[in-house]
């Protein structure tokens, strides 16, 4: 992060002799608290999501244009508070802490206000410019309650912004706050506090922190803070903003107090984290009781809808239903949807190759381009239907609160693995992608239960695999193909929690269940925040198929194509594919899986499992492979060498199995930190998978 | 009593809260001081509790509900 190119600049333009500021405004907020939609709000999907430096925390950044000026937005991960307990709260405060942080937008849930605020008085703690963002308003005069919203900055002295980000309201005054915020942000708001505070009555002698701080503490811990400033300022003369610091060398912080060691046993004689939340709740209480002046007549709704979702007896059969029904949707309206996805995709076809008939080039120009990227590439590409209705039913689950419902329901099912109720949100995610899956792992709690659920994640089939089922249950069992593919997700479901559930067998210190989980607000998802979810993912298939497909594509035709002598024409032996794949074809016979095509289909499936399809279609030389005629195109090929539906089962078997693609392995290395486990997670697949097709094979094959 | 005891719709006051510094900071952190009322919403036969905290609602484990010394208030004011 170099401070000079991103902190506050101003600048004059010379013509108009007008402003400009460019300011970085970072966005902090509790999880749940509307942040994402408000943050996208303002940056559309024009966004950067990388990592911090060093960490496996994700950082979001957009830029959005104000009247003349540009601002910086940057998306800091959810917290409810800034401990040094965990990397995220570590990053959000160091980040603010930083001079690259011109201000802070403080996103809170109005309609849960005394939780929100804990955050708010830790951000002011830390002496940056604070605007508080009081989001879901409607929500809040849904419910009939009423926050006072002159009384509230008058005691937090900071500016407080009515909005909603779901429907825009006052987004844009809250911008208009924030440019302007930063002019004065020297001056703070006169803060007018009123205290029946119980430590104020006892206090012996006059501060006038009172009127300096919007958190003053008992007299206790404001004497041993004013012992703590006056030795820093000593021992570290250029730090700014001592208070935080002393707070924190009583709150002991690990970080702080391993930085800027002060050695004061008799000040600092025990942690007083205990008490400092304490009285900020207090405080808090004291807010509330004078802010929220009507409490919520209504009951809210989410209570009701909970007392059905997450009910003992229903809880459960209403989660399954719903995973059906999400199936269903991908595999009947997916299906229905690709058929025009084909009638395009044809067309484009036809005219590639009469371009290429008229342009006249050669034999083996003409071959790779429609044999190989428009064969690969373009198979691809006609599954998107599906892919998009999976994605946009998990972006549904999501937004609308009912995932982390799951952790509840799946709670005790996941006790009796070892895991708690939380490891199974990383699962769900993993029926959309493995990457973001294994990332999800990060919010477990314990290193164990991170590396247990990753070993588990890859066996919840993800969408790369739809393109596999689909071809394969479409050609060999096309009465039921739907059912064949659900079968294939129950089967690595099963795998999945099998293989939990061994892993805590053989665990020998069992620990217990913390899971721990906040439950949000039922509400209605917002339609931007679903349309970028959906668009990212749907951006993420194009580019993968617009370059490892791409690129797998040219490869695969390559070796196909040529030998140890040459040209030797469409997939036939003698080429580099045919010498590799009947070599091992020996190991792959017991499970089905000896034809030399299917291997090297498999080998090149590693890089991604589009790949699967897009090479079968590059090995037959079939140009549309997702059509009618495409597909009994193959199943004719296929049965040529012998290939049958019990093969074909092996084979998606195999697939849903083994190694998901390279990007999931290089995840779970960073995400571990380890490339021994790593190592052990591929072997382990390959292991399961090559078991699995071959019970399946074998036993299919006596009946 | 402990909290993965209690029933559902009763409301709760935390006496003590007995577990690993760090858990207990984060748990403070979300408003789960020594007085505060709790409203337990839901409850599962092994422990795992939905409670409402200061307007917001949990789900917690075994681990953590056994932990947490709690006494029954007895009639929710508005």
């Amino acid at each position: 992060m170099s401070i000079d190119e991103n902190s506050q600049q101003t600048l004059i333009d010379a013509d108009t002799g007008t402003h400009h500021q460019n300011l970085t405004i970072a966005f902090a907020g509790n999880p749940n608290c509307g942040k994402t939609t408000l943050f996208n709000g303002y940056t559309g999907a024009n966004l950067k999501v990388a990592n911090w430096p060093g960490v496996t925390v994700e950082k979001k950044e957009g830029a959005m244009k104000y009247h003349d000026d540009t601002f910086k937005l940057v998306d800091l991960p959810g917290t409810y508070s800034l401990t040094s307990y965990t990397m995220e709260e570590t990053v959000t405060r160091n980040y603010i802490m930083s001079d690259e942080v011109d201000l802070i937008i403080d996103i809170a849930d109005a309609s849960s206000l005394e939780r929100n605020l804990y955050l708010t008085l830790q951000l002011i703690e830390l002496g940056k410019p604070v605007i508080l963002a009081l989001n879901m308003m409607d929500i809040v005069k849904k419910r009939g309650m009423e926050i006072d919203i002159h009384r509230l900055p008058e005691m937090l002295g900071i500016p407080c912004i009515p909005i909603s980000a779901r429907t825009k309201e006052g987004t844009k005054v809250l911008m208009h706050a924030a440019a302007h915020h930063g002019d004065n942000a020297q001056k703070q708001s006169p803060l007018i506090h009123q205290h029946t505070h119980k430590f104020e009555e006892e206090g012996h002698h006059r501060h006038h922190h009172h009127q300096e701080y919007v958190m003053v503490y008992s007299d206790e811990i404001e004497d041993k803070i004013d012992l703590i400033i006056d030795k820093m300022k000593v021992l570290y003369p250029n730090l700014k903003n001592y208070r935080w610091y002393a707070i924190k060398q009583l709150e002991k912080d690990r970080e702080i107090s391993a930085k800027y060691p002060v050695e004061m046993p008799d000040v600092i004689d025990r942690s007083y984290e205990d008490d400092i939340i304490t009285q900020k709740y207090d405080f808090i209480e004291e807010i509330v009781e004078e802010c929220l002046v009507n409490k919520a007549t209504k009951e809210a709704k989410t209570d009701r809808a909970d007392r059905i979702l997450t009910n003992k007896w229903l809880g459960l059969p209403i989660f399954l239903g719903i995973m059906a029904l999400i199936f269903v949707l991908t595999f009947t309206v997916g299906n229905w949807l690709k058929g025009y996805f084909e009638i395009l995709f044809e067309w484009l076809q036809m005219l590639i190759s009469k371009g290429l008939g008229a342009t006249g080039v050669s034999q083996a120009v003409t071959s790779l381009i429609s044999d190989g990227i428009v064969a690969g590439v373009g198979g691809i590409l006609t599954f998107l239907p599906n892919i998009f209705i999976l994605f946009l039913a998990l972006a549904f689950l999501e937004d609308s609160g009912y995932m982390s419902r799951v952790a509840y329901v799946m709670d005790g099912i996941m006790g009796k693995l070892g895991l708690s109720g939380k490891s199974f949100i990383p699962m769900i995610l993993g029926f959309g992608c493995t990457v973001p899956a294994v990332m999800a792992s990060r919010a477990l709690a314990t290193k164990k239960d991170r590396f247990r659920t990753m070993l588990v994640t890859p066996f919840f089939s993800c969408s790369a695999k739809i393109p596999i089922y689909v071809l394969f249950a479409g050609m060999f069992f096309p009465k039921n193909s739907a059912l064949v593919a659900f079968s294939l997700y129950v089967i690595g479901f099963a795998i999945g929690i099998f293989i939990a559930w061994i892993s805590h067998i053989l665990d020998r210190d069992k620990n217990d269940n913390q899971l721990l989980i906040e439950l949000p607000e039922y509400k209605r998802p917002s339609a931007n925040t679903i349309f970028i979810y959906v668009w990212t993912k749907i951006k993420d298939y194009l580019q993968r198929a617009g370059t490892i497909i791409f690129i797998s594509s040219i490869v695969m035709w390559f070796i196909l194509n040529f030998g140890p002598s040459g040209y030797v024409g469409s997939g036939t032996a003698g080429s580099f594919g045919s010498i590799v794949g009947q070599a091992i074809v020996p190991v792959f016979a017991p499970i089905g899986l000896g034809y030399w095509q299917i291997i090297v289909a498999l080998i090149a499936g590693i890089s991604a499992k589009e790949v699967v399809v897009s090479s079968c279609a590059v090995l037959f030389g079939i140009s549309s492979i997702n059509s009618a005629a495409g597909m009994s195109e193959m199943v004719t090929a296929l049965s040529g060498i012998g290939f049958g539906a019990l093969n074909a089962y092996c084979l998606m078997i195999f697939c849903l199995l083994y190694v998901p693609c390279i990007a999931s392995m290089a995840t779970i290395r960073r995400e571990s930190g380890s490339t021994k486990y790593t190592v052990f997670v591929i072997f382990f697949q390959i292991a399961v998978a090559y078991l699995a097709s071959f019970l399946v094979f074998q036993i299919g094959s006596i009946l | 009593m402990t909290l993965d005891q209690a029933q559902i719709g009763k409301t709760y006051e935390v006496e003590n809260v007995d577990l690993p510094q760090e858990l207990d900071i984060r748990l403070e952190a979300l408003g789960m001081t020594n007085g505060t009322d709790l409203d337990v919403m839901n409850a599962k036969e092994h422990g795992t509790v939905i409670i409402k905290l200061r307007g917001s609602r949990f789900a917690l484990g075994r681990g953590i509900t056994s932990h947490i010394e709690v006494k029954e208030v007895a009639v929710h004011e508005h």
